[in-house]
């Protein structure tokens, strides 16, 4: 009893007050909302133990069906972002590294300062106003048109549908890659690998491109996939702000509803989704640097 | 040439056709979305249409009963048995027959099932024959008519296509309509049941948005709805090619008063018990007396409302003659005096040294509860009575106000169990039932009484004495436990050409209700 929601009255609604006694009784029962936590948690943990993740009384569903269910909505939304913000925020960072304080590279830095420092679901709000409302060249909701079916929504219109999530939640990814980019590329070009190739001859755009983007893309991809994390949670704030269902509306669904094996099950998910970032990352830098094979002495 | 003769000629074919294909189909974003799916057992289908299935009996405009699968009912003389016939041409969407199995198999899962449809008095459902099905109660209880109005029928899980887990998802039933596609967060698509017993439905096709707030005010300026549920602050502000829907509703809000004096006494969710303020009559008939319910329509609710006097106002099992024009604070002040409360140089009346002020609490999270309290206080300060508009979390109202505050509530249903739940003492201090703790044997023989009549029409005179039966009751005239303030009307915005038809009062919950005469919506124009 450390929620201060009741899941019976959560699950009821506005019919709180038209269910008897019993019945409550009975619901409790059901979920076994009646049970000590401690009953609780021990059987879901050995559910958990058969590869079992429970069940969730506000969909009425396996857990494991919401999350499978929901993420590839999600997976689309997360992978494109992701995808994008990675290529644009290292083109940037390069292209910003290489020519250290020329105009380019402060219009790129201050631009990766600002978006830094914006929360995603103001930016996205703002998106809405701007191009669905106003505008009226993107729709102002959900992952397909109104009245028609999933099978004849032609890919096209998803990308559409999917342009402005994606496109507010990359912004956020591309600055702190920009940043981190630009800062290792400016060490390059001022080391003396960068000074060697200078009396050889080569240009800045040379060097940036011959020994610069090994150097930057560790950074980079390092920071990609440990902020999957951040992704994650961003896409919780854009997920609401476009009305687009995906795992993200589903969290913040069990959360206000205390639907703990759902909220348990997602919590779990999204850890094993930031780790096993973490250890494509890890076992990426080798191929990359190969000097991280080598034994330490 | 002739080729693009051709073209042109089924390219203004096309053109010409898409208006018509507007009338065919409905979009409307009024919420109500149910996650769990559209599984009668758990409770879809309580308010509105359940529109993939259908319901033994119907509600009435008026809300009494009217037949819907069954043609005739009755109760026996000792009220615990409802003996049904049923129409023998119901078919489900997949064209078979629906029969008297099904219908003992609905009622007797929904009682296993645990979910909002309670059936708690049911004891069985038994088939008699093809067409008859008896309905056998642990207690008498007229509500039980609500189960029948409201309870759609599921096939039963021993024939193909029958109820198995996952029906919430694929449902099939004998409504007007049958699910095409729920795309879950997003739209429901449902068209025509071409088995359907009753009158064709006007609309093949409807489509149901379950947007936020904000995108179904942009998908309407965008000219995308036909019909959309609006919040009252922005009802006056619809684009040109919608018309502005009020319905009116028994979704109420009014103070309820703590019942009993301070004992020290604990629930038994361990929240104190009790409140010398309120638990004098004088003062909640007085607070009764004072309040400006126009105002307070016009004040927290932008004018789309009316005053409240009653927890079900308009309804057949309410007395309409609680109700009086104009605040009476004259009277209000004749009956503080009456009492022994003394006004003092402050301004506030004190009775033995009891100062009358108590906390009026309301949920944080609710700014329509908050103007309600901020200004209900300002209307009876006059009196020398000092409302503390307070607000809480709805976690600290269980733990500490429940009840010894005076606290902003709403309620409102289409069943008169609701009256039962809030003024019957056998309730008192369960939960937000009778959590005042209002007792008087008098009502609570009225309640009962009737519980155990013949018939809604019968039942409905136990139900208005309980509220004042000339020398007691729950409403303002005899122990006035609440002083109730405004009904909420729900607003929607339609397109100029949908006519919704006679509209009912709504109970509490503002969208999907207003589905319950969805056979009788037409289209104006073409």
């Amino acid at each position: 009893m450390l929620s201060p929601i009741d899941p019976v009255d959560a699950y009821l609604g506005p019919q709180m007050a038209q269910v008897s006694p019993e019945q409550r009784a009975l619901i409790a029962e059901r979920w076994s909302f009646d049970a000590s936590p401690a009953v609780q948690f021990s059987h879901w943990l050995s559910q958990l133990l058969t590869g079992e993740l429970g069940w969730s009384h506000i969909y009425n569903q396996p857990v494991s069906e919401i999350i499978s269910q929901r993420f590839q909505r999600s997976f689309i939304l997360l992978g494109s972002a992701w995808l994008l913000s990675l290529l644009v925020g290292f083109a940037l960072g390069v292209i910003a590294g290489a020519k250290e304080g020329s105009l380019l590279d402060r219009l790129i830095s201050g631009y990766a300062y600002v978006t830094a420092s914006t929360p995603a679901f103001w930016l996205g709000i703002l998106a809405v106003l701007l191009f669905s409302v106003h505008l009226g060249w993107t729709p102002t909701c959900c992952a397909g048109p109104v009245g028609v079916l999933n099978q004849d929504v032609s890919t096209l219109t998803r990308l559409h549908h999917l342009a402005l999530p994606v496109i507010t939640l990359a912004l956020l990814g591309i600055a702190t890659i920009t940043l981190h980019t630009r800062a290792r590329m400016r060490v390059l070009m001022n080391s003396e690998i960068a000074l060697h190739a200078f009396a050889q001859g080569a240009s800045r755009s040379d060097i940036a491109w011959r020994h610069g983007l090994r150097h930057a893309s560790l950074p980079a991809l390092t920071l990609a996939f440990a902020s999957l994390g951040e992704l994650f949670g961003g896409s919780i704030l854009i997920e609401q702000v476009f009305a687009y269902p995906g795992l993200g509306q589903a969290t913040v669904e069990a959360g206000l509803r205390s639907d703990v094996p759902l909220l348990l099950g997602i919590a779990l998910f999204t850890a094993l989704f930031v780790s096993v970032g973490n250890l494509i990352a890890d076992s990426l830098h080798p191929l990359i640097d190969p000097r991280m094979t080598q034994e330490q002495p | 040439m002739r080729r693009i003769f051709l073209l042109g000629l089924a390219a203004t074919c096309i053109a010409f056709s898409s208006p018509a294909l507007s009338k065919e189909q409905l979009i409307l974003a009024i919420g109500g979305e149910p996650e769990q799916g559209f599984d009668p057992l758990l409770g879809w289908g309580q308010y509105g249409s359940p529109l993939f299935q259908s319901t033994l009996l119907t509600r009435g405009r008026d809300l009494t009963p009217e037949a819907g699968l069954a043609t005739a009912w009755t109760l026996s003389a000792d009220r615990l048995t409802w003996t049904l016939t049923l129409r023998d041409d119901a078919r489900f969407s997949d064209g078979t027959p629906l029969t008297a199995e099904d219908v003992a198999y609905t009622f007797n899962a929904a009682k296993q099932a645990g979910g909002r449809a309670d059936l708690s008095a049911l004891n069985k459902a038994n088939v008699l024959d093809n067409t008859t099905v008896e309905l056998t109660l642990s207690v008498p209880r007229i509500t039980f008519l609500d189960q029948l109005m409201t309870l759609g029928i599921v096939p039963n899980a021993s024939r193909t296509h029958g109820y198995r887990e996952g029906y919430g998802r694929q449902p099939l039933g004998s409504g007007p309509y049958r699910l095409i596609e729920w795309q879950e967060g997003e739209q429901l698509i449902v068209e025509r049941n071409p088995y359907f017993h009753g009158p064709l439905p006007t609309f093949e096709r409807l489509v149901f948005l379950f947007t936020t707030e904000a995108s179904t005010l942009s998908a309407a300026h965008a000219g995308q709805l036909d019909l959309a549920a609006v919040p009252p602050a922005l009802a006056t502000n619809l684009p040109s090619h919608m018309k502005r829907i009020v319905m009116e509703s028994v979704d109420n809000r009014g103070i309820l008063f703590p019942m009993q004096p301070v004992t020290g006494e604990l629930a038994s969710s361990g929240a104190p018990i009790g409140n010398n303020v309120t638990a004098d009559r004088a003062i909640r008939q007085a607070i009764n007396l004072a309040l400006d319910r126009s105002t307070l329509v016009n004040v927290a609710l932008n004018g789309f409302g009316r005053p409240a006097f009653g927890p079900a106002d308009g309804m057949p099992w309410s007395l309409d003659d609680e109700a009086f024009a104009s605040p009476d604070s004259e009277r209000a002040n004749a009956i503080l005096d009456a009492a022994g409360w003394k006004r003092r140089n402050d301004g506030l009346r004190y009775k033995n040294d009891q100062p009358a002020r108590f906390r009026l609490t309301y949920p944080a999270s609710d700014t329509t509860r908050q103007l309600l309290a901020q200004v209900s206080a300002e209307m009876v300060r006059p009196l020398g009575i000092e409302m503390q508009p307070t607000s809480r979390h709805w976690d600290e109202i269980q733990r500490e106000a429940l009840h010894q505050d005076a606290i902003v509530f709403g309620f409102g249903s289409h069943s008169p169990q609701e009256v039962y739940y809030l003024f019957h003492s056998q309730h008192a201090g369960f939960g937000f039932y009778n959590s005042g703790l209002y007792s008087n044997a008098t009502v609570d023989s009225h309640l009962e009484a009737a519980q155990a009549a013949s018939g809604a029409e019968d039942a409905n005179h136990h139900w208005q004495a309980a509220q004042w039966d000339g020398n007691t009751g729950y409403g303002f005239r005899g122990d006035a436990s609440w002083a109730w303030m405004v009904n909420l009307a729900h607003v929607y915005a339609a397109n100029t050409c949908l006519d919704l038809g006679e509209l009912g009062v709504a109970p509490h919950g503002h969208g999907w209700p207003i589905t319950a005469n969805l056979l009788e919506w037409r289209w104006t124009c073409d």
